[in-house]
């Protein structure tokens, strides 16, 4: 009985990720859908959404972020170690915090409202509406939310990590003294290749899949309206556990 | 048009035929809303058949690929009862939605066109509104300029004289017939439950669907 269930559990989380999977690559399939003009409306008015919209919140959540974080290295390793907190501002900014806050942020911002949105559009049966009128709701629905949030993605952590390190420099500079090219020798000699690519892949990834989860999660509400909230829920949940697997993953791959 | 060979759908249609032929106008009764509900979905190729045969445009609608349904879906107009309109689209963003969405290139004096389907039929809110405030008859109107605008070889009415003044009634089946003279073999299928809509259709043929098959009217 037990394993049965254990192999159930199994079988559906398989499924459901391969559903996943299938919806990220029915996104590229569609992407020369970027022509229609209908669908362009879609893709441009998500980017406003979760991208514009969002982007002053980012930029203060990202000073304050940066002044939290610099100042507790300052307190730690000194006033004069202005090349080493620059290291380890551009090790925790870069590498780990922007991809994972503009990821949190974006969760309870876009998550929510892209699968609620989709799911009311279901229970009303205005998917079945678009299918009626010959249009693929993957097409016209699902590929420019997944595209808009993941470039959003890219927006916001850069940047969340311009401000973070901006504002940590700034702060030190004032209040502590520590001359400016200190810091910048030290941002600069850490800032490589490696640490670029790390935060992009990070938000290229946390942004498909975020939007994949909530894409997925409305597509499925159906019956009744008060699944809504089940659904924008589960799309959230499931959203950050995703954020953390893969950006634990990510880490282990670049920086073992 | 639209064949059915003894179509059977589990729990709704039992070896069920019926034709609509172009340039004709035919009307099919249900018992129930939620049969005519399931109906529309059938004949829109969301719900397919589990045996017999349904011929869409003359080709048998399990052998269409999904790009090739969506085309046959682009020649068939439905007109919903309420309306079927996208809640985060405001009213104009609706009508134009199928129209630019299947054509490649932006079409000159399609915003014109909209002014005057929407003239002819009647509609004279705002057209820059969502359409959630607007009532449900405001709605169906908006959906009918829809499917106008796509100038469909087919076009569905689901129940589309609910609530309507029989004045008001006479002036939208004026409309419809005008609608369907303006192409050559454009034919009108009217989806209802209510009997008395056969005083103000003109239909060439009427169908009763009963305990899962259709029954021709005399």
């Amino acid at each position: 009985m037990r394993t049965k269930k254990i192999t159930d559990g199994a079988l559906n989380t398989i499924v459901y990720l391969s559903g996943l999977f299938n919806l990220i690559l029915g996104a590229l399939k569609n992407l020369p859908a970027l022509k229609i003009s209908p669908v362009r409306t879609v893709f441009f008015r998500q980017i406003y959404f979760a991208g514009i919209e969002t982007l002053g919140k980012m930029v203060i959540i990202g000073l304050l972020i940066g002044i939290v974080i610099i100042s507790q290295i300052t307190s730690l390793v000194g006033v004069g170690r202005g090349e080493l907190i620059g290291k380890i501002l551009v090790w925790v900014v870069v590498r780990e915090l922007g991809p994972l806050f503009a990821a949190i942020v974006v969760i309870a911002r876009s998550v929510t409202a892209i699968s609620a949105e989709l799911g009311s559009m279901n229970v009303q049966g205005e998917i079945a509406s678009i299918e009626m009128m010959g249009i693929d709701p993957e097409r016209y629905l699902i590929m420019p939310r997944i595209i808009a949030l993941t470039l959003s993605m890219v927006m916001l952590t850069f940047y969340f990590e311009l401000s973070a390190i901006l504002g940590g420099i700034a702060v030190t500079s004032v209040f502590w003294g520590v001359p400016f090219e200190q810091h910048t020798t030290g941002i600069l000699t850490s800032l490589t290749i490696m640490e670029l690519s790390a935060s992009l892949v990070k938000s290229l990834l946390f942004g498909v899949v975020i939007a994949a989860v909530s894409c997925s999660q409305g597509f499925k509400v159906s019956g009744s309206i008060t699944r809504i909230p089940q659904a924008t829920t589960k799309a959230t949940i499931q959203s950050l556990f995703f954020v953390f697997i893969f950006d634990g993953i990510i880490t282990l791959i670049f920086f073992l | 048009m639209i064949t059915f060979e003894c179509a059977s759908v589990k729990g709704f249609l039992d070896c069920a035929s019926l034709a609509v032929s172009a340039g004709g106008s035919c009307a099919v009764l249900t018992e129930t809303e939620f049969e005519k509900n399931l109906l529309l979905k059938v004949f829109a190729g969301l719900t397919r058949p589990d045996s017999g045969r349904m011929l869409l445009f003359g080709k048998e609608i399990s052998s269409l690929s999904a790009d090739e349904l969506n085309g046959a879906r682009k020649r068939i107009g439905i007109v919903q009862n309420n309306g079927g309109l996208i809640s985060n689209l405001k009213v104009w963003e609706n009508i134009l939605l199928p129209v630019s969405y299947h054509s490649p290139l932006p079409q000159q004096g399609l915003d014109e066109k909209m002014i005057n389907i929407l003239d002819k039929i009647g509609y004279d809110d705002d057209i820059t509104m969502l359409p959630g405030p607007l009532p449900e008859y405001k709605k169906r109107l908006a959906g009918f300029a829809r499917a106008m605008l796509m100038e469909p070889d087919l076009i569905i009415y689901d129940s589309v004289f609910d609530g309507l003044s029989p004045d008001i009634r006479g002036k939208v089946m004026g409309t419809i017939t005008e609608f369907q003279q303006e192409k050559e073999g454009r034919a009108s299928l009217f989806l209802d439950m209510d009997e008395g809509l056969l005083d103000y259709i003109r239909a060439d043929k009427v169908y009763m669907l009963k305990k899962g098959k259709f029954y021709e009217r005399n």
